[in-house]
């Protein structure tokens, strides 16, 4: 079953296309990685899919119900965690739980129960009746996130949740990313960070302009811009002779030295590092180190964005 | 949507209560306004009017019985000086009015034309005109005793005694002047009025700190509509203005024992109504501003100077006819008319254009308040 499925979903302010035509699934289970530059639709998609702003066109189900029609369902089922914080500093971290609980229709003991729960996954529970203002800003983060799941939604929707922590704070949150879908959540993670992405993401969609322009493993992605790998091997100095003889060795598709420096580009489903080393040693090359560099998603952003993640 | 709008009800007044400082600004500062009102009236209504009498007529017994005569007058306190002292009392403020009896005083009297007698005051006819009226209808008695003694002392002193000591008497009763009681609750009412204009716009600014803040956002993003969410903030203001009401008037009434003049559930009602109309402003003013320092900047032009206009702070007839027509476009005046008609009298049925104004007013700020925020439904401008 897909959690989230969205069809032919365009949103446009006046002349200004935020979303453009855009198709997506998310299944039941996935932690799903959204990616794009500022400007590229992500928090309009995200705004739509809660309801905030009404589309253009196209429709938006949530567990197989169009959350035109089904608001209040779509609603109750869903958690966000806003990129900004979005908490009481007057009110404690128990009462910030428990009035954004309420609004769900939890009342008295359940109330109680699901806050004090919420408070503890975060790890909040000594804090509860402390206000945010004497919070760090991780502290103030993870309350932001328990504020977004005491009502136990099927789908969480993450907008940036670790900007501007520390890195342990960074760990617990990512922790409770995982453990959340380990209870069964389906999560919808945007970052900054690309190594979270790649760390997190069961499914990663990449958004330009309004429009998915990738979406899948981060295997597959990959894969849609190359099948090449890039080894770089450091020599004590120049062998220019070398090239040649390395251009020998199946995968490897070019060769070129600068100063010290060997460059080597080579079909990444052929393992041939071993192979480019021995014939380095048998020739009596002084090797000083070897780095053979894949392609990441930093790498593909790129490609296909033509601007860095955080540009 | 009904619990959803209770939950939030409920939760806002928690909080807002919580805050000593707010309950010192929504209880405290009307009180305040009461008591300052207070103090503006206390000596007015209870003057005693302070008159210095100079016997140039000597022994005289007309003189001698004139001068017994103001000594006894109600609000009235007679003072023996000579002609220099009263010029110079008169002159410090520490006389209100001088009677001046001159030599030949008594003897006009008992010819039947009174003469020789001179009331003086810098301050005019407003003081002096009490003075006049008791003491010239005292000696047109006695003029009316000269004239029936055909100007023999003997007979005057007879008919004069029998006159003192007739069994017809004449009880004087002070009315208890409610003119002043009446000033001080319209003024009362007035500092309440403007200190419930500034609450009601306080609160409904609540809509722009939570957007500010970002928590309308999560607000919206759960299954309470920004309309529940705009009701549940109007319910907040009403009843925040209605305890303020409820407190001042009993403050008013049971502390200050001022009577107003009007039965106390009936001015809560007619208030209570101006909350209505009060809240439609506040929330003009906030759709109307993208955040709080442009709705501060509004409140600060809008709510004090038509409270000033409406007449909260002064009497409206003092200002000049064309600021009082621009003061009839103004809430604030309809509800301080119907007050001093009320005061007058009139029963609520001679106040149904005040209330049907008010409560049009109203109306009329909700319609352009919910216009505003329908056009205002761009949620890129919050999120």
């Amino acid at each position: 079953m897909n959690v989230l499925d969205i069809r032919g979903l365009s949103k446009k302010f006046g002349d200004f296309i935020a979303v453009d035509n855009m198709s997506l699934t998310v299944g039941e289970g996935e932690i799903f990685g959204f990616l794009g530059s500022n400007g590229a639709g992500k928090s309009t998609t995200i705004n739509l899919v809660a309801s905030l702003l009404r589309p253009s066109s196209g429709e938006i189900n949530i567990l197989d119900k169009n959350i035109a029609k089904h608001s209040r369902f779509a609603k109750m089922n869903l958690g966000i965690v806003p990129q900004d914080l979005a908490i009481y500093e007057d009110m404690t971290a128990f009462e910030n739980v428990k009035f954004f609980a309420g609004l769900y229709g939890l009342r008295g003991e359940e109330l109680k129960e699901r806050t004090e729960e919420a408070l503890k996954f975060v790890g909040l529970e000594d804090k509860a009746k402390s206000f945010p203002k004497n919070f760090s800003g991780g502290m103030k983060r993870r309350l932001n996130i328990a504020c977004a799941i005491a009502h136990r939604p099927k789908l969480i929707i993450m907008d940036e949740p670790t900007v501007g922590i520390d890195p342990q704070s960074r760990i617990y949150i990512l922790a409770s990313v995982r453990k959340l879908n380990e209870m069964g959540c389906t999560i919808i993670y945007t970052s900054h960070y690309m190594e979270e992405v790649e760390e997190i993401c069961s499914r990663i969609a990449i958004i330009d302009h309004g429009k998915i322009i990738a979406d899948g493993t981060k295997e597959q992605l990959i894969a849609t811009i190359t099948d090449l790998k890039d080894i770089r091997i450091e020599l004590k100095r120049g062998e220019p002779d070398l090239a040649l003889s390395l251009k020998n060795i199946p995968g490897v598709r070019d060769v070129s030295v600068e100063d010290n420096m060997l460059r080597i580009s080579s079909d990444m489903a052929v393992d041939n590092l071993s192979q480019i080393l021995k014939v380095l040693i048998d020739s009596g090359a002084d090797i000083r180190s070897v780095e053979e560099q894949e392609p990441n998603l930093e790498t593909v952003f790129l490609t296909l964005t033509g601007r860095n993640l955080r540009d | 949507m009904g619990k959803n709008i209770w939950w939030l009800v409920l939760s806002s007044l928690r909080k807002e209560f919580r805050k000593r400082g707010n309950i010192l600004i929504y209880f405290g500062l009307p009180l305040a306004g009461v008591l300052i009102s207070t103090f503006i009236y206390a000596n007015a209504g209870q003057s005693v009017l302070r008159v210095g009498v100079v016997n140039g007529d000597g022994a005289e017994t007309v003189a001698a019985e004139t001068v017994r005569f103001i000594s006894e007058m109600g609000q009235v306190k007679a003072e023996n000086v000579t002609e220099e002292e009263l010029a110079t009392l008169l002159a410090a403020g520490k006389l209100d009015s001088g009677v001046v009896l001159e030599e030949g005083y008594s003897q006009s009297v008992l010819a039947g034309q009174p003469d020789h007698i001179v009331i003086s005051s810098i301050k005019g006819a407003e003081v002096t005109a009490y003075l006049k009226a008791l003491l010239y209808n005292y000696i047109d008695n006695m003029t009316a005793l000269g004239r029936a003694a055909e100007g023999d002392p003997a007979r005057y002193q007879e008919l004069f005694e029998e006159y003192r000591n007739t069994v017809f008497k004449l009880q004087a009763e002070t009315v208890n002047d409610k003119s002043v009681t009446k000033d001080m609750t319209y003024q009362s009412l007035g500092f309440l009025i403007l200190f419930m204009m500034m609450s009601s716009v306080n609160l409904t600014e609540l809509i722009l700190k939570h957007r500010e803040d970002r928590t309308f956002y999560r607000i919206i993003s759960s299954p309470v509509s920004s309309r529940a969410y705009v009701i549940s903030n109007i319910i907040v203001n009403m009843i925040v203005m209605l305890l303020q009401i409820i407190v001042t008037l009993f403050f008013l009434r049971y502390v200050f024992k001022l009577d107003p003049g009007i039965p106390i559930t009936a001015l809560a009602g007619l208030l209570g109504l101006f909350a209505l109309a009060s809240v439609g402003i506040s929330l003009v003013i906030v759709a109307f501003s993208k955040n709080r320092g442009v709705s501060d900047s509004l409140q600060n032009l809008i709510v004090t100077p038509t409270c000033l206009l409406a007449g909260c702070f002064f009497p409206v007839e003092i200002m000049p006819v064309a600021v009082r027509r621009i003061a009839d476009f103004m809430p604030q005046r309809w509800v301080l008319l119907a007050v001093e008609e009320l005061q007058d009298g009139s029963g609520f049925g001679g106040i149904w254009l005040n209330l049907s104004t008010l409560f049009v007013f109203a109306i009329v700020f909700f319609l352009i308040a919910a216009y505003k925020f329908g056009h205002n439904n761009d949620t890129r401008k919050f999120i």
